[in-house]
């Protein structure tokens, strides 16, 4: 996982308690609610550069680190195919 | 001449609900007034085989679906809306526990529901937690092998008569609070306490006391493993909830709305000045719209459940959360317009045939039963998820 996601994931996670956060960190347990994930996501658009698409969002996607990230990358290449195409 | 003799054919789920609210409309005035759990209603719950309902055919039970449910709360609600909360809230444990319990816990519950001996309460709220789920500071310990329960809850529907419970705790190795398991416990497991003082506004008869719960249970009675409580709640208990609790609410409004209506029908006290009024015609109307709307929410949300969907999807909570926002305002609202059409003497007074006092009363807890506040703050922040409006 790339150290800028893991980095904004942190703040978001109130009983990561200072462990480090792995593909496997189930991220409700660690904290993350729904009512958080729509900053998670925003936090994600602003360090990124791209939304996540609607159908990936739901309780899979945000089931840990490694799923959610997962996610981020295919969203980064789709969107890089698209502009990077003719 | 010999008479064949009578072939008693087996009653459906709806005849065994109907039978259900005859026995809840005989002693609802009572219940309330006394604010006692209707122990008559239980009873007839025991008999009718409606306890063990969602239990499949092949384990002795009725083997309902998820609308037969809807459809037996919408019966019970029409007599008694706190009765058709506890046959509805029995209901949910028993999804619970078909859907993730353990064989060996399956095997014993699984006939006891069948044969009405199990009426089962849930322990998922804790002081401080607002009615939120899915948090606890409780924490299972483990006792040569087996877990230790010792679980403060401030309001447990039914507690005091329950046979069992599915009570939210935080696992033994669980050191996040939310990551919960849920435990069922029998009463003769338990040591169970409770202050026992009851004296609500309305649902008076849904008897929902504070209890101390204690005592040791086999590893086996975790259903849905360490941890599983969050996955059972979006699952199981969030749809179910939302579902039934609209299902009795919707049924203790057109309980009004029926009563109303043949009253104002009624030879005898039928006054054709009154019933020409355009303003009582335009109430009646506005009732039964508000209550159609309930309706065509409920059946939706029923389907899109039935069809076994991700319901995690932004546009799926939200549905089932408006489901439970709109049956919560709308059917209080359209008691509360009854009132104001039939007036002081069959909207007010406690002894109208109509019981608009106490249907109102009762309703009035729709709205903060899993406050539509909280649920608003969470719709708000799921519609911003779904940016393109994908109606569910």
């Amino acid at each position: 996982m790339d150290p800028r996601f893991t980095a904004l994931l942190a703040p978001f996670l109130k009983h990561l308690h200072g462990r480090e956060i792995t593909e496997e960190s189930p991220l409700p347990e660690l904290g993350l609610d729904s009512m958080q994930s729509i900053e998670l996501l925003f936090a994600i658009e602003d360090a990124f550069g791209v939304p996540l698409p609607d159908e990936d969002l739901n309780d899979a996607t945000f089931a840990t680190a490694g799923s959610l990230w997962t996610a981020v990358r295919a969203a980064r290449a789709a969107h890089e195919g698209s502009v990077g195409a003719p | 001449m010999t008479v064949a003799p009578e072939r008693t054919l087996p009653r459906t789920i709806q005849e065994r609900a109907a039978e259900v609210a005859e026995v809840a409309a005989a002693h609802a005035e009572r219940t309330d007034r006394e604010a006692s759990f209707p122990v008559e209603t239980l009873a007839a719950l025991r008999a009718s085989g409606l306890l063990g309902l969602l239990v499949p055919v092949a384990d002795g039970g009725l083997g309902g679906s998820t609308a037969d449910l809807l459809r037996a709360a919408l019966r019970i609600g029409r007599a008694d809306v706190s009765a058709a909360m506890i046959f509805a809230m029995h209901c949910q444990q028993t999804a619970a526990v078909l859907a993730h319990a353990g064989p060996r816990l399956r095997a014993e519950v699984l006939p006891e529901l069948a044969a009405g001996r199990l009426y089962l309460a849930s322990v998922t709220t804790e002081a401080g937690s607002g009615g939120h789920l899915l948090s606890a500071e409780s924490r299972l310990r483990t006792a040569e092998g087996d877990l230790v329960v010792d679980r403060f809850a401030p309001i447990v529907t039914g507690g005091a008569h329950a046979d069992a419970f599915l009570i939210s705790m935080r696992g033994p190795d669980d050191d996040a609070p939310g990551r919960l398991s849920l435990v069922y416990a029998r009463r003769d497991q338990l040591e169970i306490s409770g202050s026992g003082d009851w004296q609500p506004m309305g649902m008076r008869a849904s008897h929902s006391v504070a209890l101390r719960l204690a005592g040791t249970v086999p590893q086996d009675q975790v259903v849905g493993g360490h941890g599983g409580f969050s996955r059972i709640a979006t699952g199981v208990f969030a749809p179910l909830a939302h579902l039934g609790w609209s299902a009795c609410w919707l049924g203790a409004a057109s309980g009004a709305l029926s009563r109303v209506l043949r009253m104002l029908r009624d030879p005898a006290g039928r006054s054709r000045s009154a019933l020409g009024s355009e303003l009582l015609l335009t109430r009646l109307s506005t009732v039964r719209a508000r209550l159609d709307t309930v309706h065509a929410l409920l059946w939706r949300a029923e389907r899109m459940v039935a069809e076994g969907v991700d319901l995690s999807t932004p546009p799926r909570q939200l549905l089932l959360n408006a489901l439970k926002i709109t049956a919560a305002e709308q059917c209080h609202a359209a008691v509360d317009e009854l009132i104001t059409a039939v007036g002081m003497r069959h909207g007010y007074l406690r002894d109208s045939p109509t019981r608009l006092e106490r249907t109102l009363r009762d309703l009035r807890s729709a709205a903060l039963n899993y406050s539509n506040d909280r649920l608003h703050l969470a719709d708000g922040r799921l519609a911003l998820l779904d940016p393109e409006v994908r109606l569910a």
